[in-house]
């Protein structure tokens, strides 16, 4: 199993030495002092996995794939606890990995997307690619949710939010669960 | 003894019947509620577990999308959706770590709210505990506290229904047993009266009237069946009484009273007429020829010749007078009360008269009598029954000895003082 420490910086696409690395002195820092920011980044990647492996489970697919494919687009920042994969309470495992914004086996080879930090390019492009595919996509960096992703997370330090823009859910072809979409614009109402 | 009864007072049938129609009702009722309401607590019971149960699901259901989110706002929301409308008291949702998610709590205090909470924890289940599933798997779980809410509605409605139930039978028992009472006693009480007039009165004619109850119209048409027989008795024993008294006052043949029924009457009569300054007079009879007759035609011609004397004579009186058989051939006869002697005489010279045609026998013959008749005047010759009696007695001899079918007065000392002094 790989192994993938929570970070509070950006990770990028480095060697898998470096990640070990730095998660683990992370982890130490953590240990040390809990409350810092570390832990508080472990804890919103916590968090966020958690969400989005719940998203996850309220989807599905037109045809259910046998493994959940899901894919890291982008720079993302609470998402280092996704990549080390998991299995979602069904028993599917969840096959992470990372792939480049223009990479064309996106709309192919994932069931899922989690966009990092993209630019308008770069998404309406991946956006293009993946249209007619079933694909659920969930950007974590700020998004109003108006156009493109079916799922804009609200990450703050109290609790993961998120968004759901009903359109790209419909254009998406992935049936989600009505209590998910309920939850969501409950919280969007919050304040 | 009666003493000892009076203080021991037997209860009346009313008492009795009214006590059993109450006890029965009481114990009935009593009975009924009690073991429907166990009944229906039980049921109860186990309905209000699966509500219970239903409710758990459904805030399972519910809250499920919040725990997989770890949403504790949602859950709370979702919680109190539920939980507010249904009769739960405490609610918490636990997430996957045992944390607690959501609780929702019924606010309401007072009394009935912790006696309806100590009658849910002694009936139901508590709390219910159900998992919080999703695809499969354990995500948290729910924990239920119920509020016995309904569990004390009814056992007070219950309670309520027994004590109602409990005064409307026995309003209606003792209404019963009235009428019971009425059906009952009041044969019972006209069959009192019927017997108490008979014995009391020695009315007989009196009949107890028909009823609905069996035994007891049974028991009426006995008491009546004896009373005909005791009428039927009485009536017997009236005439038989009757016809004794006549017998022994009056004479079998002529039918006219004896010398006792006379000499009591006679006596009566002096007593009445000394009180009332009257005059009577005492005729004495006596057949003439009546010895030959019997010699001559039989016996039995004799007692026909008896017969018509006295018929005839007995014609020849008046209303109020008296004419008795003293024995064999002799009669008598009270005038009373008497004007003046000379209706004693023409009464006296009536029967002889009386005497003159032939008396026709049964076997063709005919055979003429005649009468000797001794007057004795009251109160001229003689105070007393028997001095009367004696000085008709002796008139009637001298009549006899003058010139038979004659009569003659009585020549008393006493009335020939009398009739010097008048003279």
């Amino acid at each position: 199993m790989t192994v993938a420490a929570p970070t509070s910086g950006r990770v990028t696409n480095r060697g898998r030495l470096l990640l070990a690395a730095w998660s683990m002195l992370f982890a130490m820092l953590a240990q040390a002092e809990p409350g810092t920011a570390a832990s508080l980044a472990e804890q919103r990647a916590k968090a966020v996995t958690q969400v989005v492996l719940g998203i996850l489970s309220y989807a599905r697919w037109p045809v259910e794939p046998g493994q959940l494919r899901l894919c890291l687009v982008g720079p993302t920042e609470y998402a280092d606890d996704l990549v080390k994969g998991t299995t979602q309470h069904s028993g599917r495992p969840v096959l992470v990995r990372r792939l480049l914004a223009d990479d064309p086996r996106i709309s192919n080879e994932c069931d899922a997307v989690y966009l990092g930090q993209l630019s308008a390019d770069e998404r309406s492009r991946l956006f293009s690619a993946i249209n007619g595919h079933p694909v659920l996509s969930i950007s974590e960096a700020n998004d109003p949710c108006t156009v493109g992703s079916v799922f804009c997370l609200r990450v703050s330090d109290r609790q993961v939010a998120f968004d759901v823009n009903l359109d790209s859910v419909a254009r998406s072809g992935v049936r989600i669960h009505p209590s998910v979409l309920q939850l969501s614009r409950r919280r969007a109402t919050q304040p | 003894m009666i003493g000892l009864f009076r203080k021991r007072q037997r209860p009346t049938l009313r008492a009795v019947l009214g006590r059993r129609h109450l006890s029965v009702a009481l114990l009935a009722v009593g009975l009924a509620g009690i073991s429907l309401t166990v009944l229906g607590v039980l049921a109860l019971r186990v309905y209000a577990n699966h509500n219970l149960h239903l409710i758990a699901r459904s805030i399972n259901y519910t809250v499920e999308a919040a725990v997989v989110f770890n949403d504790s706002s949602a859950a709370n929301e979702a919680l109190a959706l539920i939980a507010a409308t249904e009769e739960v008291a405490d609610a918490k949702v636990f997430d996957a770590d045992n944390a607690l998610l959501a609780r929702w709590q019924r606010s309401e205090d007072g009394l009935l709210v912790q006696l309806e909470q100590q009658v849910a924890r002694s009936l139901l289940q508590e709390p219910v505990i159900l998992p919080v599933m999703h695809q499969g798997q354990q995500v948290g779980r729910t924990e239920l506290v119920g509020q016995g809410g309904s569990l004390m509605r009814f056992l007070l409605s219950g309670l309520a229904g027994i004590l109602l139930c409990t005064v409307l039978s026995a309003v209606g028992a003792l209404y019963l047993s009235r009428r019971m009472f009425g059906d009952i006693v009041g044969p019972l009480r006209s069959l009192a009266t019927v017997a108490h007039a008979a014995r009391r009165e020695r009315s007989f004619e009196q009949r107890v009237p028909a009823t609905k109850i069996a035994e007891l119209n049974e028991l009426g048409n006995d008491f009546n069946a004896l009373l005909d027989e005791l009428e039927n008795w009485q009536n017997h024993l009236q005439s038989e009484n009757e016809s004794l008294a006549h017998q022994a006052s009056h004479d079998s043949l002529t039918g006219l009273p004896n010398r006792a029924f006379f000499e009591g009457r006679l006596s009566r009569t002096l007593r009445n007429a000394s009180k009332h300054q009257e005059h009577l007079a005492l005729l004495f009879l006596d057949s003439d020829n009546f010895k030959d007759i019997n010699d001559s035609h039989g016996h039995a011609a004799g007692d026909e010749v008896l017969v018509s004397v006295a018929t005839r004579v007995r014609a020849q009186l008046r209303e109020n007078d008296l004419v008795a058989r003293l024995g064999g051939d002799e009669f008598a006869v009270l005038l009373a009360p008497l004007n003046s002697r000379d209706d004693a005489l023409r009464i006296a010279e009536k029967i002889i008269a009386s005497m003159r045609l032939p008396i026709r026998l049964a076997e063709g013959q005919s055979v003429v009598t005649s009468l000797s008749v001794g007057i004795a005047y009251y109160p001229d010759d003689g105070l007393s029954p028997a001095d009367l009696l004696n000085a008709a007695d002796a008139a009637m001899y001298q009549a006899k000895r003058n010139t038979r079918g004659q009569w003659q007065t009585a020549e008393t000392e006493r009335s020939a003082l009398h009739v010097k002094n008048r003279s």
